[in-house]
């Protein structure tokens, strides 16, 4: 009976107007960004694997100086796109790209793509991802809103009950009928980005394939919770054209609504200092000290108790390159300030997305939307992975520097004012291993969107009871 | 007639409940965004000042070290000397006697000030800095700094009233007249009415009229609500010479909404159909049709490589560095008439890195002016196909009118850049010269003044926007209102 109701809709929808023009623009836009999206991934792979080997060599080939220069001198992280990044862009075009790693200074990432773009880049990229959050949904409730309404309308739905049709058989067969109509739209599309992606360059990372089916998981909750939400309202309201309003309303709230309102609430119960606020705190504390002793004269402390450690009175007399000490003594004391007021920033980001992860619950795009980034590997646990690696590589070659400068003073038996003529080549460099972002596992990213999931599922149980429930007081008439 | 009509109209809308459940979320929809809107604006004022108050303070310390150091030499007697050497500890004349120092090491902020109606569209303004420290540096370092802003808020955008106006503002209008005429057809009342003595034309003309009236009243009312809660400046005239603009702008592109309901009413069907024509038209015109012209705009004209060009000016620095020697010279030569006479050049850490910001300048300022060039191509390509969509039409208007336009924004940056050179020639001047700063000197610093762009400018960009708006609200309206004449009012 179900296969029998699935057909008739199935059939229905089919000859329909609606579905031939939504059905011919949602192919045409899903093919169009993913082959975008995928122009660019290539282009910005491309890019990203050749300036980061670039920028490594050109640490090596510096030129011989001090190694405390050549600190200086740094290095850059650039971050790559992640993994699905061709069908979801994610945060990449607001995020920076590039993290610039010195002596002295822990520095944000630079270079947003969107700064390089119009003010109408912010109406959003086409991304596969985009046209699935909000499209999909749409030719759902456009296919499915008659369901109940129309027959109701029409009067076919008083034959139909009489003819002793169950409820429930109904509302499956209508389920399955426009369920299909919606994957042969959709599935082509995907199944033409999935032999495209084959063919591509993309690094067998972790978990390619459980990502994939992951997010085609998601993507298929989200078209079901719709689907049944649709029919529900399909089924209890009074005629076609209130069904598709409510649906219509909960689309534009759940898709262009809710994601906005909960990162302002998110932003106010979380503020982020602006960059000048945030500034001048740093740079006071960091003056001030973490406990409120000035460095220099935590160092001059320091200076004595190595006086009295080594028995000498003056610096020339202590038997290490006192320079080197210095500097990596003041570097040290910056950590816990760095530490304290980048975490601020960065607890701020990592608090607002798990708050704006909680509002999920009232609109089923928004934990989608985040599991669809966080699998593809360019949300904010990625960006928040880069800035840490990239932090981690500072300390380690700026440690990696300053103990060299020592050593071989050292062993130099250089003095104090030996310091301008210490140099290093390219052989002292490579002590210090290339940048290398480790980018957070599947198991990882997984663990911060068990709750997208689980809001996701809750979704699909509410909107199929809430279905069932609706379908089972289903009448013929109702005024 | 019409007027009988009208307050006829009226009073059913009042009536009904719809009407009232619209207007209250609209109310919301529009306190939250005042609400958002001038948080951002808010933390952007207060980043500025705190920025601003950072390095001043820095400066206050300087030009203090520099009046004990003038009252000692006046109690002592002697010479008020230039600090030659930095990083000295202790004695001598200190840091602030040094005009490279003060120049190089302390910064002087300049702002954009935000216009009275900054807070109803955010624009760019939350990704781009509108406050730059101005040193001796290069202008690359002055615009490398970014606002800071979770990037997942800045993908999902701000819930500003430009938001409401251009997304909600339609869906609302839309939801109000989907069914205008279809809806008195399928209950059989549309038939009756057509009995009155009254033309269909007349009928269409008064249920537009009501409709639009209480929503261009409330959006009205509520936008000057909006404008004492979280405008700025209202006592300036340019205010409300851009609220004027903001008036019109909204009015327009709400009309062309109700027209386009017209329309669909018109040449439509059943009220299902018209509701999912709309709601795809909303879509297409609103969501899709901009991330298209976006999308063609950066593949038209894509900005260069932010990573190709932080190789190439680490090249630059690098060649600056090997080559020290020849681009101190140049350094020189750049300042010829100011090096002090018989005295040898300075070879400070100071002296070195000056020359080194000036030659890495020069070899990577044309790298960077190729991302303004292609910005402008794409601000322009986007500014030529504005008409296909009125969202980006009121986007691009809106944000003109608010003045967080990326014109604006580059007609800061120019001044910025003048004043960079100017405040680079007094201080590298002094330097050179190795003329003491003395505390009194301190008042005399180039200050920044931020030009307002004359009010003709901001208009003769908005214009194209408002006039296309208009024009597409007349299209949109006079064809279906030819039409009317042959509408079937019974259904079939």
């Amino acid at each position: 009976m179900i296969a029998t109701i699935a057909r008739k809709e199935f059939t229905e929808i089919v000859r329909d107007g609606r579905f031939k023009w939504t059905a011919a623009i949602m192919v045409l836009l899903l093919l169009t960004a993913l082959l975008a999206g995928f122009q660019k991934y290539n282009t910005q792979k491309r890019i990203q694997a050749a300036t980061q080997g670039e920028t490594n060599e050109q640490w090596l080939q510096q030129g011989d100086k001090n190694p405390h220069s050549a600190a200086h001198y740094g290095n850059y992280a650039f971050k790559p796109v992640g993994p699905l990044g061709f069908f979801d862009n994610g945060i990449n075009s607001y995020a920076g790209t590039a993290v610039f790693m010195e002596a002295h200074k822990q520095n944000f990432s630079i270079g947003r793509p969107a700064s390089d773009q119009s003010a109408i880049a912010r109406f959003g990229d086409l991304s596969g991802a985009m046209i699935l959050q909000l499209l999909l949904p749409l030719l759902i409730i456009f296919l499915a809103f008659t369901a109940f309404s129309g027959e109701r309308e029409t009067g076919t739905l008083r034959q139909l009950m009489s003819m002793g049709v169950a409820n429930r058989q109904l509302l499956w067969g209508k389920a399955i009928g426009v369920a299909i109509a919606v994957l042969i739209v959709v599935v082509p599309c995907i199944l033409i980005g999935a032999i495209a992606l084959s063919t591509a360059d993309i690094e067998a990372s972790d978990g390619l394939g459980t990502r994939v089916g992951m997010v085609s998981i998601a993507y298929l909750l989200y078209g079901t919770i719709f689907l049944f939400l649709t029919l529900a309202v399909s089924a209890w309201s009074r005629n076609a054209r209130t069904a598709l309003m409510v649906m219509v309303g909960f689309w534009a709230f759940a898709g262009f609504i809710a994601p906005k309102a909960a990162a302002e609430i998110s932003k106010a119960a979380h503020p982020t200092p602006a960059f000048g606020t945030w500034t001048k705190e740093m740079v006071e504390h960091k003056r001030r000290g973490i406990d409120g002793v000035p460095p220099f004269v935590k160092f001059a402390q320091y200076t004595k108790e190595l006086f009295k450690e080594y028995g000498v009175e003056e610096v020339k007399d202590l038997p290490m390159y006192f320079v080197a000490v210095r500097l990596q003594k003041l570097e040290e004391y910056d950590y816990p300030v760095f530490d304290l007021h980048y975490s601020k920033i960065r607890n701020s980001y990592t608090d607002q997305r798990r708050l704006q992860d909680k509002i999920g619950i009232v609109a089923p795009t928004m934990p989608l939307r985040s599991i669809s980034m966080g699998l593809a590997g360019t949300d904010l646990i990625h960006h928040t992975k880069f800035m840490d690696d990239a932090e981690a590589f500072r300390r380690n070659m700026v440690v990696k520097m300053n103990d060299y400068l020592s050593k071989a003073a050292v062993s130099l038996n250089a003095t104090f004012s030996a310091s301008n003529y210490m140099t290093a080549d390219e052989e002292v460099f490579a002590i210090v291993p290339p940048f290398n972002y480790e980018p957070p596992t599947l198991s990882e990213t997984l663990d911060e969107h068990w709750i997208n999931f689980g809001l996701l599922l809750l979704w699909l149980i509410a909107s199929v009871g809430i279905a069932v429930f609706s379908v089972n007081r289903l009448s013929p008439e109702r005024n | 007639m019409l007027k009988l009509i009208i307050s006829h109209e009226s009073r059913q809308l009042i009536r009904t409940g719809a009407l009232w459940s619209i207007l209250a979320l609209l109310v919301v929809a529009i306190i939250f965004a005042a609400w958002s809107g001038s948080r951002s604006m808010a933390r952007q004022v207060e980043g500025a000042a705190s920025a601003d108050a950072l390095e001043s303070g820095l400066r206050g310390k300087m030009r203090a070290d520099t009046e004990k150091y003038e009252a000692q030499v006046i109690a002592e007697g002697g010479e008020y000397q230039f600090a030659t050497v930095r990083h000295a500890p202790g004695a001598g004349p200190p840091q602030g006697t040094n005009a490279g120092a003060v120049g190089a090491e302390t910064a002087q902020y300049v702002m954009l000030p935000p216009t009275g109606l900054a807070a109803m569209s955010i624009g760019q303004s939350d990704i781009l800095l509108n406050y730059l420290p101005v040193t001796m540096g290069t202008t690359l370092d002055m615009t490398k700094n970014l606002e800071l802003e979770n990037p997942v808020n800045l993908m999902t955008g701000t819930l500003d009233i430009a938001f409401v106006v251009i997304f909600l503002l339609p869906i609302f209008i839309l939801a109000m007249t989907y069914d205008l005429l279809s809806s008195e057809k399928e209950r059989g009342t549309l038939a009756m009415i057509m009995a009155h003595p009254i033309s269909i034309r007349e009928l269409m003309a008064s249920k537009i009229i009501s409709r639009a009236a209480v929503m261009l009243a409330v959006v009205l009312v509520l936008g000057l609500i909006s404008l004492m809660a979280v405008g700025t400046e209202l006592g300036s005239s340019d205010t409300w010479i851009r609220f004027f603009f903001w008036i019109i702008g909204t009015s327009l592109y709400s009309m062309f909404w109700f027209a386009l309901a017209v329309m669909v009413n018109v040449y439509g069907t059943s009220s299902a159909t018209n509701g999912t024509i709309l709601a795809g038209a909303w879509l297409v015109l609103v969501v899709i049709v901009p991330t298209l012209v976006s999308m063609l705009a950066t593949t038209v004209y894509p900005a260069p490589s932010r990573m190709e060009l932080t190789i190439a000016s680490r090249e630059a620095q690098t060649e600056a560095e090997k080559n020290f020697m020849s681009k101190l010279d140049e350094y020189y030569y750049d300042h010829l008439e100011i090096i002090p006479e018989g005295d040898k050049k300075a070879m400070d850490f100071l002296t070195l890195a000056q020359a080194n910001a000036n030659a890495i300048e020069k070899s990577v300022r044309p790298l960077y002016d190729d991302f303004q060039v292609q910005l402008n191509k794409q601000e322009g390509l986007v500014t030529r196909f504005q008409y296909v969509s009125p969202a980006i039409m009121m986007q691009l208007a809106l944000n003109e009118i608010s003045g967080t336009s990326a014109d604006r924004y580059e007609h800061f940056l120019q001044q910025v850049y003048a004043y960079h050179q100017e405040y680079k020639d007094y201080f590298s001047y002094k330097f050179l010269a190795q003329e003491p700063l003395r505390p009194a000197d301190y008042d005399n610093f180039p200050e920044f003044n931020f030009a307002k762009e004359p009010a003709g400018a901001m208009v003769g960009r908005l214009v194209p926007s408002l006039l296309g708006m208009f024009i597409l609200f007349l299209g949109v309206m006079l064809v279906p209102f030819m039409a009317l004449r042959n509408y079937q009012v019974a259904a079939r």
